[in-house]
């Protein structure tokens, strides 16, 4: 146990650090939420986030997290499935797909910019191309949520396929060999073999990406700004234009619907250490 | 079959390149094609060079740059510092005692950007930290930390205990066996840890817009140009500041795998 505790010390720097660091802002956002400008308890701040439309706020988050999961998850797997293929120019197609991943989202959030817009722009050019009518990427707040869902898919799509695939290899060739024999088609396969086996790294990819979901800022605040608002771009919204405590009360509800997530995370890692 | 083996990777791929094309087609075509024109032309029409040097010698590039430079590689000194102790600990303490630790560190990197940022801006202000290059990078390695301890820890696992023992018995001490020996075999980790931290804090755009508006790094200010309409001076800075990151991607595509994107959550 001596010889533990000598390794233990090792680590007391990192959990120091984002003690200091994670935690106690953490307390001290929640503390805040709680206070008025005179510096007394109040809960006026979760009232005032009312008049903010916080209900439709958490609404539309719920929106975007949902279809951008769905896209994800429905291009990973198809990304995943590519790569246990067998073709020419394979590593090429495994590196391209990756590049997202080192695209800072500022960059991804120009490029959709310019991609969807109201009118025109290079989405729009292309349906124009394949004669097929144009499309008001904003034109409500529902097709606006699509917009920067599609838009945050695109850029952690690659997350996604790398656990499925991770996922996929695990799965071992006798069980599709065997239903090759038994006659079942590729589809098949996919459906009866595929997607049960991967239960486990979907609901891992879920739950990893449905933390960060929660956390997407840059790319709603350049595409559509605080219209529809997320509950990212509303706690910054009102801590640029409001009092410090009206924007933590934001900042924790936020905290609130992420540490649902964390609850479950640790509960997934905890059966399976 | 055998055309789907095909059609499919390259739709994807395509998918996968356009955004990034759009960028360098703006970048590198006379305004009149791209932003000056409601139906962009999706093909090179002409080509110039005026969007890039119109950019670099009109706005401020130099500054966010160097401010982008300071904090990413204090970001990644400072995750090497406290991740290589903390990796090494976490890979010879018995899964009981790392397990919770580890489980710690996963719970930081999924606390929200903005939770942290807020509070931590008055403090910042107070403490004179505030737009300054330490104090977004002390932030910053809160989301990069735990990722490079995860890279250490994997790291320093494949390194066999006998070695350890072998030294002691050797004579050296624990400090010249951890210069000497641990340190340079696990060199291919250390530099990934690092890497991966300056890319992260590159990128990293809540806290510096919350943390550091004044003096912006090079995210905020391609972020701030969009929002006074200098669209060409973003997609320009936005080219250059990517391309570095893309080769670290592709250099790091080793590292990047699943188990350490998962914050090590076992499947």
């Amino acid at each position: 146990m001596n010889q533990n505790l000598k390794y233990f010390l090792f680590v007391i720097p990192a959990i120091a650090y984002i003690g200091v660091f994670a935690f106690f802002p953490s307390g001290e956002a929640v503390y805040y939420s709680f206070l008025n400008s005179q510096g007394q308890f109040t809960l006026s701040n979760y009232k005032e986030l009312f008049y903010f439309n916080i209900g439709g706020t958490i609404i539309n988050t719920i929106i975007v997290v949902s279809l951008a999961l769905f896209l994800e998850l429905l291009l990973g797997l198809g990304i995943a499935a590519v790569l246990t293929w067998e073709f020419r120019g394979k590593k090429a197609f495994s590196t391209l797909v990756i590049v997202p991943m080192g695209v800072a989202t500022v960059v991804a959030a120009i490029a959709f910019s310019f991609i969807f817009q109201t009118s025109g722009g290079y989405a729009n050019s292309f349906l124009k191309l394949i004669d097929l009518p144009t499309f008001n990427w904003y034109a409500n707040k529902y097709i606006s949520l699509l917009t920067v869902a599609i838009s945050d898919s695109w850029k952690n799509t690659p997350i996604v396929a790398l656990i499925l695939l991770s996922g996929m290899l695990s799965i071992p060739r006798d069980l599709y060999n065997a239903a090759a024999l038994d006659g079942a088609g590729p589809i098949r396969r996919f459906f009866y073999i595929t997607l049960p086996n991967l239960k486990k790294f979907i609901a891992i990819a879920l739950i990893i990406r449905g933390v960060s979901e929660f956390n997407i800022f840059a790319l709603p605040l350049i595409l559509i700004g605080y219209h529809p608002s997320i509950l990212t771009t509303l706690a910054y919204d009102l801590y640029s234009t409001s009092t410090i405590y009206l924007s933590s009360a934001a900042a924790v509800i936020l905290l609130a619907f992420i540490s649902v997530f964390i609850a479950i995370n640790i509960k997934l890692g905890g059966g399976n250490k | 079959m055998n055309k789907i083996k095909y059609i499919i990777p390259i739709i994807l791929a395509l998918y996968f390149v356009f955004p990034l094309y759009i960028i360098v087609l703006i970048a590198f075509s006379p305004a009149k094609y791209t932003i000056e024109t409601l139906y962009q032309p999706l093909i090179f029409k002409g080509f110039t060079l005026n969007n890039l040097i119109f950019a670099f010698t009109q706005y401020d590039f130099i500054g966010p740059f160097f401010k982008s430079l300071a904090v990413a590689t204090l970001v990644g000194v400072l995750a090497v510092i406290i991740g290589i102790p903390a990796g090494y600990g976490l890979s010879r303490l018995p899964d009981r005692v790392a397990y919770p630790a580890l489980v710690l560190l996963l719970i930081t990197n999924m606390v929200p950007g903005l939770i942290v940022a807020i509070p931590i801006s008055a403090e910042f202000i107070r403490l004179g930290l505030f737009d300054s290059i330490p104090g977004l990078a002390f932030v910053q390695e809160l989301i990069t930390l735990p990722l490079a301890t995860f890279i250490l820890r994997g790291t320093f696992s494949a390194v066999p205990r006998e070695v350890e023992y072998q030294a002691k018995i050797d004579g050296a001490s624990s400090l010249k066996y951890f210069m000497d020996i641990l340190i340079p075999v696990a060199s291919a980790g250390i530099a990934a840890a690092f890497l991966i931290s300056w890319m992260f804090s590159w990128d990293e755009f809540t806290y510096a817009i919350i943390l550091s508006p004044i003096h912006p790094t090079l995210p905020i200010e391609i972020y701030v140009n969009i929002t006074r309409g200098n669209l060409l001076a973003a997609v320009a800075f936005a080219l250059v500041f990517t391309l570095p990151v893309i080769v670290l991607t592709l250099f790091l595509q080793k590292y990047l795998r699943g188990e350490y994107l998962t914050g090590g959550v076992k499947a």
